[in-house]
Order: structure tokens, then C-alpha cells, then sequence
């Protein structure tokens, strides 16, 4: 804690914390900036004298526009945010499922399981996505969402496992142990009783991955090809750095406009995601 | 789900609508299935004119004479490789692959054979030019169909040229970089780019080697002798041309950044093909000079200059294939065959305004070389033009790899960087030797 | 955690075909069939292809044929897969120790009481909610040689007085991928951290104040060692991610300049997708699994000591 005389609290409470949000959120607001100013302002070099960076006097649509118009950004919003919805679902799933087994139940190889699935998560996607083009062209999935939805859980799921266990972990025994003593089965206590106090990690877990199916990059740039399948991140990097001069406006446009669906999912659920963060670490 | 939808209604229309056109437009009945959807994938043209003609008339009239649907889509010309690669391998992907250079060699087995087609389009136009056949030709066959060169020319700022005494573009080196001092001591460096680049480094680096006397391979295709004299004082030349007179942060400059720099009057030359005289004429209002003139009105474009061994280009080269995974090839190939007939392709040319030059000598004759005298030294690009491997007869496979991995342009980027030029040098012997020994 | 009412249905028995899933390896293996079938179909088979590719010589479209060790000792003399190998270490060593102390400062701040605090935490994990991709972009822009607003700050700043080429100069670029590193990463170090530090009674603070411990003092011999374990599990994660980065480089440098900023990842895809030489990509891809695997094994171990301790 600052004790102790005011100017105490301005420089070691104050300044620092307006500097990290400065830090922090500049680049959005450099985003919302470059997205509505118009193309002459633009392309000023930064040691021109009427360079003017943080302020416009004209904005404009007309970037946002072109976004919507001559882009196919409204069918890569949607596909993304279906992608990423139904890739959530399978890895909650198979999460909450292999975290509730892994952390409550006890059979043989239980430890070595638990390890494995989580060495899964090391194998980088730089060495799974030539032999996975492979094996996605035998099941004629290629360029539909759904090598996307089949392939994101590999790396979901290690996560939410891993998240699910630490929240279960904190379910107390005797919860169970009174259900089944009143004669419920274990798949019903742990779908009637276990699962439901560990909603708010369900929760979280869900967040966590739903923004890290929208991060993803390399598969959706490796599997899919026509422009309509694209996901946002593959859409706004192949699609608006065009050869020609002027696209930085669409580009921060598409950038931003990107992040929305993710940023509202998110304000939905903030402390839940919070919660997630803090549970996980401490489990 | 779409796809059967749409099969249906080209079914059952197509007898009216695709068919009968198609049989009164190319006066013979079409030779392929009703239905089919040809994927061809470009990159985004650095003339953005010629893509709006592609989409908005030139592919729906191909549609309607042809009978087939035009998947048409455009990507960063740096993903074309990835998309071919990441295709081949998954075994679907597009039926049309644009590709620059010599990278059709990577793919050879993967392609099919495109003879029949190149021949045909060859004895229509008076033949292609050599470095056409040097990049697409694998032994006896053509795996690839030439499309266009996009030549390489040295645009600059005539007035500024002028005002520190060199009314005519510098014919050597030494001159260039005498003039380049000059112009950077004023606040206006020359701009070039040496960056993983596949149009403006390959095509600076590569000339600037040859002029030299370098090259990355002799004649006898095994021989590695890059390390001699001549090619150290070429890098010995560069690192002082580039501290003396380039802007430096060049070396992180993709493929657009020297047109940006050029258009808003931070540099004044750079190695490029025409699109920023194209640009400044599209927009003429949009790029005025300090002297409020219109920017258009001061540039010009001028080959590369001497090196003690001679001068020499390379452009970027341009070409189709299509894939063996192809479903398609039938649609595909009568889709190239209608889109290079005279009648097709030169709205296109004409809509590039000199950015690109066809890779036959029968275009050279077009009147659009006529009209603007800033864009004449295009009409030859083909002409003079060598291609990677040079001097090789052919651009094979081993320069193809050479090529995609920067080998040349890396060598000048890492003695610009603070290298050694016998270091430089040295590194480049080593990575060329793995490739071609 | 408030444990609401929870209503429990009784069935008259559990019918006989439930019955084996009252044996608790039973249970566990219907529960564990989804995530291991997924993750066998998806990750174990193809990474045992993916070590298949790396000892052939294959090519795009080309299958190729065994070769053994070539491709390793091929990329382990290659010079630009040494940088590589050194920019990981460095990229993944910089960001995690900045973004350790910049965390664990933020986290500090955040932990006392002030107005807009909810407000502040949510906003503080925007940098890590947005996708990678799309933040990188921003950070390209602002970077850019010609219409840096960077260069035009410091310069108004009377800090620098000709152009900082953040993305031309090797060791400048380098420091910029570290930067938007650093930037996507601190939000993450801070929230963990800050529920790491709520957790930490402030009674024994305030004991070790009135027994006259500076602040300092109280940080390092109370706080610190409380924290650790969640430090380590928070460390690690990011360690991993890290040091299997991808979209930052890419987008911002692809490598350059001249292949000054390649990691490990990035200069997989190169080889790879790139060139097309899909076995030396693999080979590159599999060289880095080990040594992660070292890195994760040492910290999983120093967290099991610093647990038991």
C-alpha cells in the first residue's frame, strides 16, 4: 500500500497506471483513427508538417463502406463466429467430460493420460498442418468450416481440460457422496451436482476458448481457400494488403471491426473469463 | 448443398441460356459437363482497374460463352505459393494458379501439361519471347502457360534528376551513385527495396549481380563460382550506394512500400514496374508536387544502368497452371484458351496501361505503346529481360529454389546490414552450393 | 463458492445397462473416448506423420523417399535455422521476464481500490482478447518506416532527430516483435497475477509492517513466495505459447529483414509452404517439439519443488 503524502500517490499509483493503459490501449484507438480518416491524410509521412496523428477533422465512412461493399467481411464475421461457437461446444464437451474423469474418478493410466493430453498441447501447428492437409483431403473436408471445427478442439481442449480439472478439483467430495448415498448414479451426480457448481468455470473455459478459436491463424490460412470460407484473420490479411497503394483504411476498418464479436462475448462474460484466469492458476 | 442447387438450375437453364450461347459464341457445341465451376486464383493486381474489368465483364462474358461458373479470387501475391503449396497436398484447391517467375518449376510433377495450349497461343502471336519459355518450360513440355511480363524500370523524379545535373537518367553505376548522393544530401533518396519481395528485390538484385559479371551458377549448371572478385566489389559497391545514397529503411520495404514512398515524394527513384506512374495518372489531382505541378508530369522511366559487365533486367514473369488434383482441367483450359484469344485479352492489356507486357512479340505492335511516351521503354520488356538461373538456358528447378529462398537479394541485404562483403559472399557460395551440388 | 440447492432425481434402481458405468474405469473411459479419439485422430497421428515427413525427402507433390537424418543435418547447418533457433530463445527469454515484472507491477496497482476498477480490469484484457492478427496490424502501421506516428512522437519529443527504422534495422525489428509481444502478453500476467495476490491475506502484510519491514522488504519475503506457484503456472503457459509464436511475426516482419526475425515457426513455413520443401519444414517444426519439451519439463519440475516446499 502508498502511505504517506499525496504527491506518493501520484507517482507511484497515478502515472504508472496511466501510463500502462496508454500502453495498453493506444493501438485501438490508433485503430478507430485509421479506420475513419480519409485517404489523403493517410499517407503523410510522419515528418510532414501537417502530419497529424491523433486527431482527424474529416472523418469518413468510406472505409468501412468499402469493407462491407467489396470485401466478403460480413460472410468472414460470420464464419469465424460459427466456427468458433461450434469448436467451443465440441472442446466443452470433451473438456468438461476428460476434466471430470481425470480430476474425480481413478483407473489406471489416469496420471499418464492427463500428462499426454497435455503434451498434446506443446506439438507445435507448424509440424500437424502439412500431414492434417493430408488427412483432411481424405475426408473431403477441405475448404469447408468444418476442418476448422474438427481440427481447433486439438487445441482447446488440452485447455479446458486442464482448466476444468482445477475447478473440479475444488468440488468437495461429499457433494457426490450424498447424491449417491440417496441412490444416484454417478453419471447422474456428475451431471446433476458436480457439473453444475462447476459452471462458472464451464463458463470461463468457454470464453478462453472461444477467443482462442478467433485467434487462430494457421490452419484456417493452410485449409481453406475460397474467399467465402475464410475466417476473419485469413480474410483481412489475404484480402486487404492488396499490391496497390491505399488499404490501410479497410485494413484497421476490418481490424477492428474484427475484434468486435470477440470483445462482446467478452464484456458478457468478463468476470466469468476473469474468474476462469485466476481459477486456473490457482488449480 | 449450394453446388447441387446450382447444378440443377445450370441444368436445366443451361440448354437455354449457357449451351446456346456458348454454341453461338464460339460456334461449336461446348465440349464439358453443364455445371462446371472453375476456381482461378490471381493476386491482387498492382493495377486494380484490371481486376475490376476481370470481375465485372470480362468473367461473366467467359461465363456465358462458355457455359461454366468462374470462381474468380485474388489474393496477396506472397500467398500464392502457400495456397499451391497447402493445395497440392490437400489435394483440392484452385483449378487456375497464377504464378510469378520461375516458381512453376517447384510444382512441375504437380501441373499438367500445358503444350497444346502455349502452342497454340505462340503461332496465333509470333512466338513468346525467350525468357517465357526459359520459366515455363520443363524439358520438352510447357507446365505452365505464359500470361505477361510485368517490366522492371527505374522510375524517378525528372525535375530532381535535373536539379543536381543529370538531365538524362545515369547510365552507370558509379554515375547513379554519384547523382544518388546528391539527391539524398537534398532529402531525397533513392528507394529500393531488398526484402523477401517477390517482384522489386529479385528483380534489382539479380540484374545488379549479372551486371557485375556474377552469377549464381555457370553455364555447365554445376558450377558454383560466385566467390570471385568481380561479385565482392558488387557487394562492396552496394553497402556504400546504399549508406550514400538509399533510403535505408528499404531493407523492411515489401513490394508496396516503395510505391507509397515514391507517391508521397520521400524518394525519388525506385526499381518498379509502372504502377506508380499508372497510379499517379489515375489520381492525377490526388499527387502534386512542391512546384504544384501534377506528379505524373514529372516522372519517367529509364533501364537499369551499366555494370562493368554489361546491362541487364529481369522482370517479373507471370504464368498459369493448373493443377493435376484439378477436377476441372477441361473448364479450366478452355477458360485460359477463351481468356488469351485476341478478342479477350487486350481489353485487359489495355486496362493495364502498360504495366504489363504480353509475352508474345505480336503485342508489340499495339497501339497503346503509342500513346504515352513516359510508359515506351515497357514495349520492350520482354526483349531484354534474363531469368533467374541466367546463365542457364532454362530456369529450372534448382533456380526456382533459389529464387524463393532469397538467396541473391539476402546477400546484398546482409552486407548493407553490417556483413562483410567476403562474409556475404562467402554465406551466399555456401547456401547456392547446397542447392546445386 | 456458494453451493446453490441442488435437486437430485431418484430413479427406482439404475437400470442394468448403467450399471457399468457405475465402475469408475467404465466412467472414465466413455468420458475420455471423445477427447481421445479427437485428439488421436487429430494431433497423435498426424505428428507421427508429420516425424514420418521429416526423415524423407519429400516435396510438394512429390512423396520421396527415406532418407534418414539428412534433413536434420541439413537444417542444423543452416545458418538461418541457427537464428532462428537464437531468436526464439531470446524473443521467448525478453518477453517473459518483461512481461513478468511489467505484469506483476500492473497487478500491484490493480490490487488496491479505486474508483473505475471493474471498469479498468475489463479494459486491461483487451490487448489479449483481440486477435493476434488484426492487433499486429495496427502495431505494422504504427511501426512503418515512412508514416510511423512513433517516429513522429519521439521526434516532436526532441528524442530522436532523424527516422527510427523499426522494422528495417535487424536488432530494431527484433525489438519491435518483442514489444507487441510484450504488449499482447502483460494483460494476461496481470489478471493472473492480481487473483494470485487476492489471494495473499493482507493481515500478514500488515503484521510484517508494524514489525517495521519496509515495502520492499515485505514484497520479497511475503508476497513473492506466496506468489510463486501461480508465477510458475502463468510463466510456463506462456513460455509455451511463445515459443511457438506464429501470427506476430508474420505479419509484421515475415522473417526479415533478411531473415533477421525468424523463429522457429515462422521459418518452418518459409521452408515449408514457402519453397515447398514440406520435409525440411517438418524437420524444422519437430527440432523445436524436444527442446520444448525440456523447457516445460524443467518448469513443471522447479513448480512440483517450489509446491512441496
Amino acid at each position: 500500500m502508498i502511505e504517506g503524502a499525496r504527491w506518493r500517490k501520484w507517482v507511484f499509483f497515478y502515472v504508472p497506471m496511466a501510463l500502462f493503459l496508454v500502453f495498453l490501449l493506444f493501438p485501438f484507438y490508433w485503430m478507430v483513427i485509421t479506420s475513419v480518416r480519409p485517404d489523403g491524410e493517410l499517407y503523410r509521412p510522419w515528418n510532414a508538417i501537417n502530419y497529424n496523428p491523433f486527431w482527424t477533422w474529416k472523418p469518413t465512412w468510406v472505409h468501412v463502406r468499402y469493407l462491407f461493399e467489396e470485401t466478403l467481411f460480413a460472410s468472414w464475421l460470420w464464419n469465424t463466429t460459427f466456427i468458433a461457437l461450434v469448436s467451443t461446444a465440441i472442446s466443452l464437451v470433451c473438456g468438461v467430460f476428460a476434466g471430470y474423469a481425470l480430476s474425480r474418478l481413478t483407473f489406471p493410466f489416469a496420471g499418464s493420460l492427463g500428462t499426454a493430453i497435455f503434451i498434446t498441447y506443446l506439438v507445435p501447428q507448424t509440424l500437424l498442418f502439412i500431414p492434417l492437409a493430408e488427412i483432411i483431403r481424405n475426408y473431403r473436408l477441405g475448404d469447408t468450416p468444418w476442418s476448422l471445427i474438427l481440427t481447433y478442439p486439438t487445441f482447446l481442449i488440452p485447455f479446458c481440460t486442464w482448466l476444468m480439472m482445477g475447478y473440479f478439483k475444488a468440488v468437495p467430495k461429499e457433494l457426490e457422496e450424498c447424491a449417491r448415498i440417496d441412490g444416484a448414479s454417478r453419471w447422474q451426480a456428475m451431471l446433476y451436482i458436480v457439473i453444475p457448481v462447476a459452471i462458472p468455470g464451464i463458463l470461463s473455459a468457454g470464453i478462453f476458448a472461444f477467443t482462442l478459436s478467433w485467434n487462430e491463424f494457421i490452419y484456417a490460412l493452410v485449409f481453406l481457400s475460397s474467399p467465402e470460407q475464410k475466417t476473419v484473420p485469413v480474410g483481412v490479411t489475404s484480402e486487404l494488403i492488396r499490391g496497390d497503394v491505399f488499404f490501410w483504411g479497410p485494413l484497421m476498418a476490418g481490424a477492428l471491426l474484427g475484434s468486435i464479436p470477440v470483445a462482446i462475448a467478452y464484456s458478457f462474460f468478463v468476470e466469468h473469463y476473469v474468474a476462469g484466469l485466476t481459477g486456473s492458476v490457482k488449480g | 448443398m449450394t453446388t447441387v442447387t446450382r447444378r440443377k438450375v445450370l441444368k436445366s437453364g443451361a440448354a437455354v441460356v449457357g449451351g446456346m450461347a456458348g454454341i453461338l459464341a464460339t460456334g461449336r457445341p461446348p465440349a464439358f459437363a453443364q455445371g462446371t465451376t472453375v476456381h482461378w486464383l490471381r493476386w491482387n493486381d498492382f493495377v486494380p482497374a484490371s481486376d475490376q474489368l476481370l470481375r465485372k465483364e470480362l468473367l461473366p462474358a467467359a461465363e456465358k460463352a462458355l457455359g461454366i461458373k468462374i470462381n474468380f479470387e485474388t489474393v496477396n501475391g506472397n500467398d500464392l505459393q502457400p495456397r499451391i503449396t497447402s493445395a497440392i497436398q490437400s489435394g483440392s484447391g484452385p483449378d487456375i494458379i497464377m504464378l510469378f517467375n520461375n516458381h512453376p518449376q517447384i510444382y512441375s510433377e504437380s501441373v499438367i501439361d500445358m503444350s497444346d495450349l502455349a502452342s497454340s497461343v505462340s503461332k496465333a502471336e509470333d512466338g513468346y519471347y525467350d525468357l517465357c519459355k526459359s520459366n515455363t518450360v520443363d524439358g520438352q513440355k510447357f507446365i505452365a502457360l505464359p500470361w505477361t511480363i510485368v517490366g522492371a524500370m527505374i522510375a524517378y523524379r525528372k525535375s530532381w534528376f535535373d536539379e543536381v545535373g543529370s538531365p538524362t537518367f545515369p547510365d552507370t553505376w558509379e554515375k547513379y551513385r554519384e547523382v544518388g548522393k546528391k539527391l539524398k544530401a537534398n532529402g531525397r533518396p533513392i528507394g529500393q527495396t531488398l526484402g523477401h519481395t517477390f517482384g522489386d528485390a529479385p528483380t534489382f538484385s539479380y540484374p545488379y549481380l549479372w551486371s557485375w559479371g556474377g552469377s549464381e551458377i555457370e553455364k555447365d549448371g554445376k558450377t558454383v563460382n560466385i566467390n570471385k572478385k568481380e561479385v565482392i566489389d558488387s557487394v562492396k559497391f552496394m553497402t556504400a550506394f546504399w549508406k550514400e545514397a538509399h533510403d535505408e529503411g528499404g531493407l523492411a520495404w515489401d513490394d508496396t512500400n516503395n510505391n507509397r514512398a515514391f507517391l508521397s515524394q520521400t524518394i525519388s527513384a525506385t526499381l518498379n514496374g509502372a504502377s506508380i506512374y499508372i497510379e499517379a495518372l489515375r489520381n492525377p489531382d490526388k499527387y502534386i508536387t512542391e512546384k504544384n505541378a501534377q506528379l505524373k508530369t514529372d516522372i519517367q522511366h529509364s533501364p537499369l544502368p551499366k555494370g562493368p559487365a554489361g546491362q541487364f533486367a529481369m522482370h517479373t514473369f507471370f504464368s498459369h497452371v493448373i493443377p493435376n488434383y484439378s477436377k476441372n482441367q477441361a473448364g479450366a483450359k478452355e477458360l485460359l484458351k477463351w481468356i488469351h484469344t485476341k478478342a479477350n485479352y487486350e481489353p485487359w492489356f489495355v486496362s493495364q496501361k502498360g504495366f504489363a507486357t504480353p509475352p508474345t512479340h505480336a503485342w508489340e505492335k499495339h497501339k497503346l505503346w503509342d500513346e504515352d511516351k513516359v510508359m515506351a521503354p515497357f514495349k520492350v520488356a520482354g526483349l531484354l529481360g534474363q531469368t533467374p538461373g541466367y546463365p542457364l538456358p532454362s530456369s529450372g528447378k534448382k533456380p526456382a529454389e533459389v529464387l524463393t529462398k532469397y538467396i541473391i537479394t539476402d546477400m546484398y541485404a546482409k552486407a548493407v546490414q553490417g556483413m562483410t562483403a567476403e562474409d556475404a559472399v562467402k554465406w551466399a557460395e555456401g547456401e547456392l552450393k547446397k542447392i546445386y551440388t | 463458492m456458494a453451493i446453490a440447492e441442488t435437486r437430485v432425481y431418484l430413479p427406482q434402481a439404475p437400470r442394468p445397462r448403467l450399471r457399468l458405468l457405475e465402475d469408475e474405469r467404465w466412467l472414465a473411459l466413455v468420458l475420455l473416448v471423445p477427447t481421445l479419439v479427437l485428439l488421436g485422430m487429430f494431433i497423435a497421428y498426424p505428428f507421427v506423420r508429420g516425424i514420418l515427413l521429416s526423415v524423407t525427402n519429400s516435396r510438394v507433390g512429390v512423396p520421396g523417399e527415406f532418407v534418414g537424418l539428412a534433413n536434420f543435418y541439413k537444417i542444423f547447418n543452416d545458418g538461418i535455422f541457427r537464428t532462428s533457433v537464437y531468436n526464439t530463445f531470446v524473443y521467448t527469454g525478453v518477453t517473459t521476464v518483461f512481461k513478468l515484472a511489467l505484469g506483476l507491477w500492473l497487478a500491484m496497482l490493480l490490487n488496491r481500490n479505486f474508483r473505475g476498477k471493474a471498469f479498468t480490469r475489463a479494459f486491461i484484457l483487451l490487448p489479449f482478447i483481440i486477435p493476434t492478427v488484426l492487433s499486429t496490424f495496427a502495431w505494422k502501421w504504427m511501426f512503418d518506416p515512412t508514416f510511423s506516428v512513433l517516429n513522429w512522437l519521439l521526434y516532436h519529443l526532441g528524442l530522436i532527430t532523424g527516422r527510427i527504422n523499426w522494422l528495417g534495422d535487424p536488432d530494431l525489428a527484433m525489438i519491435s516483435i518483442i514489444i507487441v509481444n510484450i504488449w499482447r502478453g502483460v494483460p494476461f500476467f496481470a489478471i493472473s497475477l492480481l487473483a494470485g495476490l487476492q489471494t495473499i491475506s493482507p493481515e500478514l502484510s500488515e503484521a510484517a509492517a508494524i514489525d517495521g519491514a519496509k515495502p520492499w522488504q515485505r514484497f520479497w519475503h511475503i508476497t513473492w513466495p506466496l506468489l510463486l506457484p501461480v508465477t510458475m503456472v502463468v510463466v510456463l503457459f506462456s513460455v509455451i505459447q511463445t515459443f511457438a509464436d506464429f501470427q506476430i511475426v508474420y505479419v509484421m516482419t515475415g522473417g526479415g529483414p533478411a531473415n533477421a526475425t525468424h523463429l522457429f515457426a515462422t521459418y518452418a513455413y518459409q521452408i515449408g509452404i514457402g519453397t515447398g520443401l514440406l520435409s525440411e519444414g517438418a524437420a524444422i517444426s519437430l527440432a523445436m517439439f524436444p527442446i520444448l519439451f525440456l523447457v516445460v519439463i524443467i518448469q513443471l519440475l522447479y513448480i512440483r519443488r517450489v509446491e512441496v516446499r
